[in-house]
């Protein structure tokens, strides 16, 4: 073994007495996890399927789901996600049990274009395969955030993961077993026998489902879970009430097989069984879920002839492109682009998240960097007459002076993160010229083999950012410096000026409302004082108004609305509105319509408050102003009318609605209305990442602020909300249902217990996704990962 | 042609004679399914008095024009031993009353290469032959050595013989086929239609399931083979299928209408919804819709954009006047509200392909979708019957064919001949027995699928149903006591006793030995006058010994997913019927699985029920008189169950 192998070894030894043995401590403590994740199962679903008496059999239609814990577990009635009801940020959550860095399930980095795919598995098995990755993304960026999965607690030689969104690893043999069963003799004369061929999925889940059971008997594994989408899958596609039922029947199975090996096993009465879901599935049988097609409404002139950029390709299932699953940004180029056209490549200015289904994520490039864009093709005309080149050379100069203190700003700060970073990465190459090539199966059954690539890995990652961030600094400080000639056509290329790729900085409120897609019909327009006229020069687009006004042609279902959007939602600068003693600390902007928004504030102990406001503007200078309007039906969220809200009694609705409460109050308030609990979960969402960034253990302080300002790129300008039934997602038809969105049926989730010491009952507090993993943890004497979030139990 | 026909004829050359007619004066009816709903419901005659027919019945609301008064549909033989225990009961035989054997003139006429014509409306004679069952559930794998055997015939003697001898042989083998296929997808379609019965009166919801299962079976080349526990739960598979991919090409056709500017509408089609829809271009209202290139949503749909159709500007056809609400739903004729559209009809589409939605009628280029299918069947005639590349020795060319196909059918284009014949055979059925549909569009729509009558074996659907009454008939006169049916069942059931407790091998063997002598041979017992109680017996205990194995397979705590006294009462009887049943392999398996059983439970009664049955079974391993079965109501005491092999000369 070599030196470093053993080094890691020791490591893990110790990491394992440290995090292992703590169980002894508590008495009703258990010895072992098994956690079944089941992605999108919606609670109410399954309760109610448990509830439910089958004639034909005389018990529960899920017997074994009622058995296990609806007669002798606990069962959280009310369990929710908290923030957006997306499977990436979710499952991050709940594999933690701290505040999510990660807000969708895809993100782009507005700098540099760097897409983090958090679902698909494709790549990651092929660049693990070349020894290139280790870890699936969404594990790679909470490693680097320094956010520690739940099972990292336990070690890697006393887990057993499945396959699943945050993985680390491949276990080649599962997938070699499999790729043996899928094309063995038997399985091929099964196929004749039942008319069916296995699909690679559940041969894949069957062998998982073995190996589990095989680490059960084991007395070395003390963490091991089993992930399955198959239910997701099928409440995506259908509405048949029978078919779901199916998909939730087969789940009832893998519960009761896993249920007897743990009683088979050596840690029977000493096992904590947890069943838990992501998000639930808005899926309502008979009602379709419809798309609305955000692509398409950016590609639009109306929406600004943007060329648009994707995760996947738009109707991925008629394109031989859409085969390939290492793509991660695919470009949809507008036919109507204004002064981009041909340049959908290297100028892609939206770039959407819509794996999102129920809401989607939008970034746009900064509104004032469209503007430089075009002052500078005009500045490259040599047809240009010279007052107008004059006012467009002047009104460029204003707008970089505009942005001067900023940008110099972001330059020196990453020059100095760029240092360090090449600091960083000169020390790891060192580092691992004592790493070895070649491990012993003893070391890679230790894990050391993955912790030496995990180095590697990091390595290849920061000379790559070094390289885009060290671009993007590059274009800034050209554009910092740039002089145009008064009389003479640019001759540089705008390449030069503007990178490729890059949205630059986020847009502002104003920016929003005022957003340049083109110059205007008329061209440059240079006012009575020799100044260009920028309003007369440039077209522009309110996104808040154009995405409210939207309304669908084919509409055949009457029980979705013709208009297809929600509401949008954004941060709003901190501290432009500190009118109350309490002081609030961020602020969160709900658009409905001009007339329907709502401001929800937070406070820095984390109370809440939600103001119904209207007309809500950012001028030039930054300054928010708004007019307050008394509660009433018809605002975001629904909050005045919803008739299943519990207020306290006596209390004044509109009143205590606009008061600060803490979450736990509000969650008990308004967790069974249609939109459940919505207020939370914008603050989740839309709150700055950059505090829930701890940063791995021993970094400094510049590359902790690095870590942040990356997760501070991905997020977006703004989120949209899809309407009841409708969906953004414009891959693939979702018939079925969708998630994403705050409503209840998206958002109420399972939550199941059985082991020792966890009493038989159904707990109908309100919980949400950060209370699991800080429960769970403590239920097996370890150290929970927000105290506060531990739900008592007897 | 007659005077109608005429008549009908000159008025669609009036209507196609003025440009933009509109009709508003005309009353319209589209999509008044509540109304026009067509019925369907389950009747049952007996056949003897140990079994009977069970028929799907439609019935057209009145005076709706076209077809008249109920239609039987589809019947299935339920052999249910004469007694009221569903546990024995048997599915056998089933007859798509609608289908009429092609006649010798259509047989020759399929055997001619490049032939796509329907030639008259087939054959109007209904002969006692037409009763002939479509399937015998019972026998599901003789269809594949039969077919097998064709295949085989065809590869070794006819395909090296000369062009046309291949030429023709392999046109009248397709034709066969695919007139096949049309009639069991038919089935399928009106067995998706049909009620589930909780009571004797029709199929219940694991009956149909396991037809539509056996049908959809029948179409594939090994799917004979699929064992019986597997086949109910197929059907029930394929039905969420089905509505899975109902439900998705409908909402990729209504997002490729919004992206082009069409107007999107679902259709409900002879008493269906949700399997059609239609796209209609708006005259005024809508514009072309810019900034995303809309050139693969085109190809997507299979018809030429709209917006620069010079066609369109100078419309002959019949032009819709619609509502649409605020919702952007387009009303029902005659519903108050709404603001006035003038539509074109554009396409029809099957929402049942699977993949996407398939363009069944052009309505600015008849022959389109007609063009399509002739150029793809005379590209397979032309390689495999004129040149003759094979398989096997010019495996290259199908390699790179499939790989053509891959890479079209990923840019939408429906390349699966099969699925596409499914799809239009359920159009042509539903088509002809709709009374939902606005006249006008019914009439057009009938006129442009005709054209895709490229099989010559064909018959005209509304013949077709008008013939289904006689069909019925006959069918009623063979279910008599002194009918052919009953000598028939008794044959089958004699097969079903010879085959019990057989083994895989020895079940081949006689397979082999029934094709090898072109059915002449069926392994059967002989007649003892038993077989009711002896049947009895077997299906019972086997219908208990697969609900203890489901029970078994699960590998975990029966008594968490059955009440115990269920599996208590499964168990008990098992041990009464086993000593009547002479299968030594039945009686292991029995032994195997109350063993197994004993050893999941946790409940002490149940597991000294299952000891207590094992015991049984081996205490009595010698088999009793059937006569004496619990439960059995027929038959007397005799002998046991001797097994006899009989030949040709053998009872039949």
């Amino acid at each position: 073994m070599s030196r470093f192998a053993r080094l890691a070894a020791s490591a893990f030894l110790l990491l394992s007495a440290v995090v292992v043995t703590p169980a002894e401590s508590t008495p009703a403590s258990a010895k072992r996890l098994v956690i079944l994740k089941i992605d999108g199962l919606n609670a109410d679903l399954l309760y109610d399927a448990m509830a439910e008496k089958d004639p034909a059999t005389g018990k529960s239609r899920l017997p074994w789901f009622q058995h296990v814990f609806g007669e002798n577990g606990t069962v959280f009635d009310n369990f929710y996600t908290r923030g957006i009801t997306l499977s990436a940020p979710s499952w991050s959550m709940l594999g933690t049990g701290y505040h999510t860095v990660i807000r969708g399930n895809v993100e782009y980095d507005r700098y540099t274009g760097e897409a983090y795919d958090y679902l698909n598995f494709f790549p990651f098995y092929v660049e693990y395969a070349r020894s290139k990755e280790v870890d699936m993304p969404g594990v790679e960026v909470l490693d680097r955030a320094g956010v520690p999965l739940l099972m990292d607690s336990f070690g890697f030689v006393h887990s057993y993961q499945g396959f699943q969104l945050f993985q680390r690893g491949v276990r080649w043999r599962t997938l070699n077993s499999t790729l043996k069963k899928r094309f063995s003799g038997k399985v091929i004369f099964s196929m004749i026998e039942s008319g069916e061929t296995p699909s690679l999925d559940s041969v894949l889940l069957e062998e998982e489902e073995v190996e589990l059971e095989r680490g059960l008997a084991s007395p070395e594994i003390v963490y091991l879970d089993y992930f399955t989408g198959d239910v997701d899958h099928e409440g995506h596609e259908t509405t048949q009430p029978a078919a779901l039922y199916d998909a939730m029947r087969r789940l009832d199975a893998v519960v009761g097989r896993i249920w007897t090996a743990i009683q088979q096993s050596p840690y029977a009465a000493e096992t904590l069984f947890a069943v838990v879901s992501d998000h639930g599935m808005n899926n309502v049988p008979g009602v379709m879920s419809q798309t609305f097609s955000l692509p398409d409404l950016f590609n639009s002139p109306d929406g600004g002839g943007h060329h648009v950029v994707t995760d996947r390709e738009q109707f991925s299932d008629f394109k031989l492109r859409g085969l390939n699953p290492m793509r991660h940004r695919v470009t949809t180029p507008s036919t109507a682009s204004f002064y981009l056209k041909g340049q959908a490549e290297q100028y892609a200015t939206a770039w959407l998240d819509i794996d999102g289904n129920e809401r989607a994520a939008v970034q746009l490039r900064n509104s004032d960097l469209n503007e430089i864009h075009i002052l500078l093709q005009q500045l490259q005309r040599p047809d240009l007459a010279a007052r107008v080149r004059a006012a467009a050379a002047a009104t460029l100069k204003a707008l970089i002076d505009r942005h001067r203190a900023a940008w110099e700003k972001t330059a020196e700060q990453m020059t100095e993160e760029m240092q360090a970073l090449a600091a960083r990465i000169a020390q790891r190459k060192k580092q691992l010229e004592d790493v070895p090539r070649k491990w012993t199966h003893e070391d890679e059954d230790n894990g050391n083999d993955k912790e030496a690539r995990r180095l590697i890995d990091e390595l290849a990652q920061w000379e790559h950012e070094h390289s885009g961030y060290t671009s993007y600094v590059a274009h800034l400080r050209a554009l910092l410096e740039f002089q145009s000639s008064p009389d003479k056509p640019l001759q540089r290329p705008i390449s030069e000026l503007v990178p490729a790729l890059s949205l630059g900085d986020s847009n502002s409120v104003h920016q929003l409302e005022h957003y340049v897609i083109a110059l205007s019909p008329g061209g440059l327009v240079v006012g009575q004082d020799g100044h260009l006229d920028e309003e007369r020069s440039f077209k522009y687009v309110n996104y808040f108004e154009l995405l409210a006004a939207q309304k669908v042609h084919n509409n055949p279902q009457k029980e979705l609305s013709p208009k297809p959007i929600d509401f949008t939602a954004m941060r709003l600068p901190d501290g432009l509105y500190v009118t109350e003693a309490t002081g609030p600390q961020h602020a969160y902007l709900l658009y409905g319509d001009a007339a329907s928004q709502l401001v929800i504030l937070t406070d820095v102990s984390g109370l809440i408050s939600v103001r119904p406001v209207k007309e809500l503007t950012q001028d030039q200078s930054g300054k928010i102003t708004w007019t307050d309007q008394p509660w009433r039906a018809g605002l975001p969220l629904q909050l005045f009318e919803d008739p299943r809200s519990n207020i306290p009694s006596g209390e004044n609705r509109a009143a205590w609605l606009s008061a600060w409460h803490s979450e736990h109050e509000w969650m008990e308030a308004i967790h069974q209305t249609r939109y459940s609990n919505g207020v939370i979960g914008i603050t989740e969402q839309l709150s700055p990442v950059a505090d829930n960034v701890p940063g791995p253990r021993g970094t400094s302080p510049v590359l902790l602020r690095y870590e942040r300002r990356r997760r501070e790129l991905v997020q977006a300008d703004f989120h949209v909300f899809a309407a009841d039934h409708w969906n953004f997602n414009v891959r693939f038809p979702n018939p079925g249902g969708n998630h994403g969105a705050f409503f209840r049926i998206s958002t109420h989730s399972v939550w199941m217990m059985n082991g020792p010491g966890i009493p038989v009952e159904h707990i109908t507090e309100p919980y949400d996704s950060l209370n699991f993993a800080s429960t769970i943890m403590s239920r097996m004497g370890c150290p929970p990962p927000m105290p506060g979030k531990v739900v008592p139990l007897p | 042609m007659s005077v109608v026909s005429q008549i009908l004829v000159g008025a669609v050359l009036l209507a196609a004679a003025l440009p933009l007619r509109a009709y508003a004066d005309r009353p319209q009816s589209t999509t008044t399914a509540e109304r026009n709903q067509s019925e369907y419901y389950w009747r049952s005659i007996p056949v003897g008095e140990t079994a009977e027919i069970v028929t799907l019945f439609c019935r057209p609301p009145t005076n709706s024009g076209g077809v008249e008064g109920e239609i039987p549909l589809i019947a299935v033989l339920r052999d249910t031993l004469g007694d009221a225990n569903p546990n024995n009961d048997r599915l056998t035989y089933v007859w798509l009353l609608t289908y009429a054997p092609p006649n010798l003139e259509q047989r020759f006429l399929s055997a001619i290469p490049f032939f796509y014509w329907r030639v008259g409306d087939g054959p109007d004679v209904t002969r006692p032959r037409d009763t002939k069952p479509l399937l015998n559930l019972a026998a599901p794998e003789h269809p594949v050595f039969s077919d097998g055997m064709r295949d085989l015939l065809q590869w070794t003697l006819l395909d090296p013989s000369t062009t046309p001898i291949r030429a023709t042989s392999r046109a009248y083998r397709t034709n066969d086929i695919d007139h096949e296929r049309l009639h069991l997808e038919e089935a399928v379609s009106y067995l998706r239609l049909a009620p589930v019965s909780d009571d004797a009166a029709g199929l219940t919801r694991t009956q149909i399931y396991t037809v539509i299962a056996r049908l959809e079976l029948r179409k594939k080349m090994l799917g004979g083979f699929v064992n019986e526990h597997q086949a109910a739960r197929l059907g029930e598979e394929a039905d969420y299928q089905q509505e899975r991919v109902r439900a998705r090409n409908w909402e990729l056709l209504r997002q490729c209408a919004e992206k082009t500017g069409l107007v999107f509408e679902p259709l409900s089609v002879g008493g269906t919804d949700g399997q059609y829809a239609m796209l209609w271009f708006p005259v005024k209202e809508a514009s072309e819709p810019l900034g995303t290139s809309l050139g693969p949503v085109w190809k997507l749909l299979n018809i030429s954009d709209p917006w620069r159709d010079g066609r369109l500007e100078d419309w002959r056809g019949p032009v819709f006047h619609r509502k649409m609400d605020d919702n952007g739903t387009l009303l029902p004729a005659g519903a108050p509200g709404g603001e006035r559209v003038d539509l074109l009809p554009l396409g029809v589409y099957s929402l049942n392909y699977p993949k996407l939605p398939l363009l069944l009628v052009d309505f600015r280029d008849k022959l389109h979708v007609r063009w399509h299918e002739m150029t793809q069947r005379s590209i397979n005639e032309i390689t495999a019957g004129v040149i003759g590349l094979s398989h096997f020795t010019n495996w290259y060319y199908y390699v790179g064919a499939d790989l053509y196909n891959f890479v079209v059918a990923r840019h939408g284009t429906a390349v699966e001949q099969s699925a596409r014949l499914d799809c239009y055979s359920q159009f042509r059925v539903q088509l002809a027995l709709d009374h939902q549909l606005d006249p006008v569009l019914r009439k057009e729509m009938r006129e442009r699928i005709k054209v895709l009558e490229i099989n010559p074996l064909e018959a005209n659907p509304a013949l077709e149903l008008q013939a289904a009454h006689a069909r019925y008939e006959q069918l009623e006169k063979d279910a008599r006591p002194d009918g052919v049916l009953v000598l028939r069942l008794d044959k089958d059931r004699r097969e079903e006793l010879a085959s019990f407790g057989e083994t895989k091998k020895q079940l081949a063997r006689d397979g082999a030995l029934h094709m090898v002598t072109l059915g002449a041979y069926t392994h059967r017992t002989p007649r003892e006058g038993e077989e009711l109680a002896m049947l009895d017996s077997y299906r019972r205990a086997q219908y208990q010994l697969n609900f203890l194995d489901s029970l078994v397979n699960a590998a975990t705590e029966p008594e968490v997913s059955y009440e115990s006294a269920r599996i208590e009462s499964s168990v008990a009887e098992l041990a009464g019927l086993m000593p009547y049943v002479n299968s030594p392999a039945m009686r292991v398996h029995a032994g195997a699985t109350l063993q197994k059983l004993e050893g999941l439970s946790h409940d002490t009664t149940l597991r000294a029920g299952c000891v207590e049955a094992l015991n049984s079974i081996q205490r009595n391993s010698a088999p009793a008189q059937p006569g004496a079965a619990p439960g059995v109501s027929a038959g007397a005491a005799g002998a046991g169950v001797a097994f006899h092999i009989s030949g040709a000369d053998g009872p039949k």
